[in-house]
């Protein structure tokens, strides 16, 4: 008689270990549905004219310095299209999606949207496991050696934040990057973005990029 | 290619993988086999035993892999937190498939092995382990071996759904079953594999060294062999036939398996010692009844060989979306 009544007890105990983790649970993924679903507006918008960018890569070195990352390292990277006679440009940087994989598939939540639409890393919770790099399909997260962190581009917020502009936007020498906000409609880059003329990149991907535009000439 | 993750997290997965499968091998024998109940068996003890050191192997493998979490291990915690990331859930899954395969492999010991039993009942220091003698020991590793084989499900399917969540950003992960199913494959081809992979471990290769070849014990075991390469063909066909279907990087990924910079790994390291070589010697055991001790060993290897150079081939053949 012993024996059934220890067992039961037992099961009394899981059913209750289950319960406890339900009701613990339950919350975590509501609040992580509701995250997905509310979707502010994005503040700022980054359009880049491939018409104009000459590749020089003055905005990778730019961002570089400021971010004080090492030689070589940059939140920017520059993809060649066209051929070798007419070749265009790509910069690629965070597009600061509406609806960024990176942040779905983080285990830690280092990775985030914030209310005016800018991604940034959290990289007190980074824990490194580069699920972000495979999940981003711009292919613009950074891993960082030094710090053993998944970095990005953060579109040096401090600076936006106290009226500057990002450090590509400054340092562009043809004049190919226009930053501004993307909620006054009398802005340059609203107007823009409300001509259809600049357009996020591989809308396709179901990200909805809400910061980078591209001005692309059809070939 | 994608070079974030090469060869911790491919061994990772394979490891995961045969681990799970092994668990559910031994938890089949816990509940349909006939004879274990009364004679010492081999496979049941090793798929019992086995997968959670494989398990903790691969998890220390997966941490050496990190960097920031390496380095400051307390970060590891936060994995806990974020249930949209399929991470997430692999790091309960695993923190939870441990310590149920640990204790399982356990309770089988003490099963399997009086001795273990009387050893631990005359040591003084131990004494605080009275309640395990105390328990209907069948019956708690029969609740074990329930536990153990869901999470065991869940480690050998969620490997897979881990890279086809990536979505767009790499299409060969992500392709489907078919291209009208929405149904990733990696999931299905993973489990498959984690299923094949631990019957090996544990039959063709522990039970085999323990107790002589088992063709001529498990008259069905060429023939389940046989069906388990059919079906991983068939996956693994359906696989790069649709994503060459899909076109796009995912068909560059296929051609680069096919006959490109990965040609070797899955020709020679895969489909060699994985496919043809376990199908000739199980069709030839199959027909006659039975085949050396040499070549059961071996094929047994081959598949474990083909299991983990498979893993690896799936990480670096994910090439991202083209931009």
């Amino acid at each position: 008689m012993e024996i059934p009544r220890l067992s039961r007890r037992r099961f009394l105990g899981l059913t209750a270990a289950a319960g406890v983790a339900a009701v613990l649970g339950v919350p975590l993924l509501k609040k992580g549905a509701s995250l997905a679903q509310e979707r502010p507006k994005a503040r700022y918008a980054l359009i880049i004219d491939t018409t104009k960018c000459t590749g020089c890569g003055a905005c990778i070195e730019a961002c570089r310095l400021r971010n004080h990352l090492p030689e070589g390292v940059s939140y920017i990277h520059r993809i060649v299209k066209g051929n070798h006679r007419n070749p265009w440009f790509l910069m690629i940087q965070c597009q600061h999606c509406a609806n960024p994989p990176c942040a779905t598939v983080c285990p830690t939540n280092a990775t985030y949207r914030r209310e005016d639409g800018v991604v940034l890393l959290d990289e007190r919770l980074c824990v490194g496991c580069k699920y972000c790099m495979q999940a981003c399909p711009y292919q613009a997260r950074v891993y960082d050696e030094e710090r053993g962190v998944a970095d990005k581009c953060w579109l040096c917020l401090p600076w936006v934040l106290g009226g500057g502009l990002p450090a590509c936007v400054e340092a562009c020498i043809p004049g190919a990057r226009l930053f501004g906000r993307a909620d006054d409609p009398q802005s340059e880059v609203a107007q823009l973005i409300a001509s259809g003329r600049a357009k996020p990149l591989h809308p396709e991907f179901g990200t909805d990029p809400s910061i980078l535009f591209y001005v692309i000439e059809e070939e | 290619m994608q070079t974030a993750w090469g060869w911790l997290p491919a061994i990772y997965l394979f490891l995961g993988g045969m681990g799970a499968g092994a668990l559910l091998v031994a938890a089949a024998f816990e509940f349909y086999g006939k004879r274990y109940q009364y004679e010492f068996c081999p496979t049941a003890l090793v798929g019992a035993t086995v997968p959670g050191p494989l398990v903790i192997l691969g998890t220390i493998l997966l941490i050496f892999d990190l960097g920031a979490g390496l380095r400051e291990p307390w970060r590891i915690f936060y994995m806990f937190t974020h249930f949209s990331s399929v991470m997430t859930w692999g790091v309960w899954l695993l923190t939870l498939f441990i310590p149920v395969s640990l204790i399982y492999g356990f309770l089988e010991i003490l099963d399997a092995f009086p001795a273990a039993r009387q050893w631990l009942r005359t040591r003084r220091w131990l004494r605080w382990t009275a309640f395990l003698w105390n328990l209907p020991l069948r019956r708690t590793k029969r609740v074990f071996a329930g536990i153990g084989s869901v999470l065991a499900v869940g480690v050998a399917i969620y490997t897979g759904i881990l890279l086809s969540a990536v979505g767009p950003a790499i299409p060969f992960w992500s392709t489907r079953v078919l291209p009208f199913i929405p149904i990733p494959m990696m999931p299905v081809l993973f489990l498959v594999s984690a299923l094949s992979t631990g019957l090996v471990l544990t039959v063709d290769l522990a039970a085999t060294l323990a107790i002589g070849p088992m063709e001529q014990r498990v008259k069905s075991l060429p023939w389940i062999h046989m069906a388990f390469i059919g079906v991983k063909t068939l996956l693994l066909g359906m696989l790069l036939i649709t994503a060459l279907v899909n076109g796009g990087s995912a068909a560059q990924s296929a051609r680069e398996i096919i006959a490109g910079t990965h040609a070797v790994v899955f020709w020679v390291l895969i489909v060699l010692p994985g496919f043809i070589f376990p199908f000739v010697v199980h069709a030839y055991a199959a027909g006659l009844g039975r085949h050396s001790l040499v070549f059961g060993v071996g094929s047994g290897v081959g598949i474990v060989v083909a299991g983990l150079f498979l893993r690896y081939l799936i990480l670096v053949s994910g090439i991202p979306a083209a931009l």
